[in-house]
């Protein structure tokens, strides 16, 4: 095609000392990526991430705009041919979610009414903070996505993501205006998750591909577990709300469980980033409770509100969490209750993926 | 001629393939998404080291590089260096072997670019393995860099019109 260029030969001098500094960059490199190694979550790399997240969220948003654009005119032709057919499936399915809706109303009036016949304290209602996917991870081994709210929309690291289908992710870096969220099917990715029809817990382990699989499993829980079981988060370490939708199981073989996501990552462009935070114990219930587990004998227990309150830390204080709210009769709502038989693995697995996501 | 010419334009000129650097790395955060995301989007960084290391050396120093490089890593949100790495080498064994590709047929570049990218696949591969202590899947690195592979001439076309007609204009 053309041979341009090959009148331009470097001096000697400037190769020799362009060579040095190659190489002086390259060792700075590598040992960069030996720091990485050893603190993936390094902060002085974190700080650098969330400011180039802040510094080029407007670019983003300015380069993801025509693209929607684009995406939206393409989706309008595609309606346009089937338009009809759509409208009876459509019609088929509100027809569907008005019976689910009716029940849903009558549920929650008894979930109401039990609740004050227990006076238990519940979690704080999360609230929702909605933003716009303007940029995705667009290397082989990340599946991130970039958003356009952070810390000044009331966005904080750890914070669940859902579409409009299923859970997401969670927020891994927040900058100011804008925050990365790891998504369930990365490799780094750990997610208590509660798996419905046999009630158990187990972490959800993203693996490079679409469908993330189930670790931390017993045996015998395992052999229960059937294709299509909805897998919902549990809230265990209380960074996520129990029971926002995850997806289903899908695959069962000897070495792994695979777990459909409902989340279509394809036409995710909004997601809700949802604030949340775990409920703390009532201080009455909290002294009733000390008061009570001294009085079963002095058990070494004493410390268990404190523990009920926070996230399940690690294994031991599951434990007496467990015991203590066996001793007692005043129910208390808090999750490590009825997670007590898998809290020991769940928070094993929770403090080993301490700083995951590299 | 050269003094002649307006200081802004000849910086202009200068910093144009590191700016299309940063570009090609906000285009791979960019959610294209094509086809409903099956196709990968393709490595441009890659394509301008490796370009300007041939043609014109001088327009992206190695520090250019580390700084896309870095950029690219931050970005990605990955470990920090992994890109750096591959892109530092690309170029100092692109310019070691620059005598060779200067004035030849763009086929053999393209070839060129082949090999190197197929290299610098070999080594994210093994740089996400050491680092996730596991051998990582071969395939969504292999479809990535293949698109890359695939979508050169069209960029190397592109670039070269750059180049000879606006960057080393005189």
């Amino acid at each position: 095609m053309n041979d341009f260029g090959q009148h331009s030969r470097q001096r000697p001098g400037k190769q020799g000392s362009r060579r040095l500094s190659m190489i002086f960059l390259l060792t700075v490199s590598v040992l960069m990526l030996v720091v990485s190694m050893y603190g993936a979550r390094a902060s002085a790399f974190e700080k650098a991430r969330e400011m180039v997240l802040d510094l080029f969220e407007p670019v983003l948003t300015v380069f993801s705009m025509p693209i929607n654009w684009v995406d939206n005119r393409v989706g309008d032709v595609g309606d346009y041919f089937n338009v009809l057919e759509q409208n009876e499936q459509l019609r088929a399915e509100n027809a569907e979610l008005r019976a689910w809706m009716q029940e849903a109303l009558t549920l929650r009036q008894q979930v109401d009414y039990f609740k004050q016949m227990m006076d238990v304290k519940v979690a704080d209602e999360a609230s929702f903070v909605d933003a716009q996917v303007i940029g995705e991870s667009g290397g082989p081994y990340q599946r991130s996505l970039i958003v356009n709210a952070g810390t000044g929309d009331g966005v904080e690291v750890g914070d669940g993501v859902i579409g409009t289908s299923g859970l997401v992710g969670h927020i891994v870096t927040a900058g100011k205006s804008s925050s990365r969220v790891l998504m369930l099917t990365d490799f780094n990715n750990r997610t208590p998750v509660f798996i419905e029809g046999i009630e158990v817990e187990a972490i959800l382990a993203g693996r490079f591909q679409d469908d993330p699989e189930l670790k931390f499993l017993a045996t015998r829980d395992r052999a229960g577990i059937r294709p299509g079981m909805r897998v919902i988060t549990s809230g265990t370490g209380g960074n996520l709300p129990r029971g926002l939708a995850v997806g289903e199981i899908a695959g069962i073989t000897d070495e792994q469980i695979t777990v459909r996501l409902f989340a279509q990552y394809n036409n995710t462009d909004f997601v809700r980033i949802v604030d949340y935070t775990f409920a703390e114990a009532d201080p009455e219930q909290q002294e009733e409770l000390e008061g009570g587990v001294i009085e079963e004998g002095g058990s070494p227990a004493g410390a268990a509100p404190e523990t009920q309150a926070a996230p399940v830390g690690s294994a031991p204080e599951a434990g007496a969490t467990q015991d203590a709210a066996a001793n007692i009769s005043t129910p208390s709502a808090t999750e490590p209750v009825d997670a007590a038989p898998v809290a020991a693995p769940v928070a094993e697995a929770i403090a080993e993926s301490g700083d995951v996501n590299g | 001629m050269v003094e002649e010419r307006p200081f802004f334009t000849s910086v202009a000129r200068a910093i144009t393939p590191t700016f299309l650097g940063f570009i090609g790395v906000l285009l791979l955060v960019t959610p294209v998404r094509l086809f409903e995301g099956g196709v990968p989007t393709p490595m441009f960084p890659l394509v301008v080291v490796f370009f300007w290391s041939i043609y014109g050396p001088g327009y992206v120093p190695s520090i250019s590089t580390f700084l896309i490089g870095l950029f690219q890593d931050l970005m990605l949100g990955g470990p920090v260096g992994v890109w750096m790495v591959v892109y530092l080498l690309v170029q100092y064994l692109v310019i070691s072997q620059r005598d060779y590709f200067l004035g030849r047929d763009q086929h053999v570049v393209w070839l060129g670019f082949a090999i190197c990218g197929a290299g610098a696949g070999l080594l994210v591969w093994l740089q996400h393995s050491v680092l996730a202590g596991t051998f990582v899947p071969v395939l969504p690195l292999a479809m990535q860099m293949l698109v890359t592979i695939a979508c050169y001439p069209i960029i190397a076309i592109a670039f070269s019109q750059l180049h000879r007609r606006v960057i080393i204009e005189q």
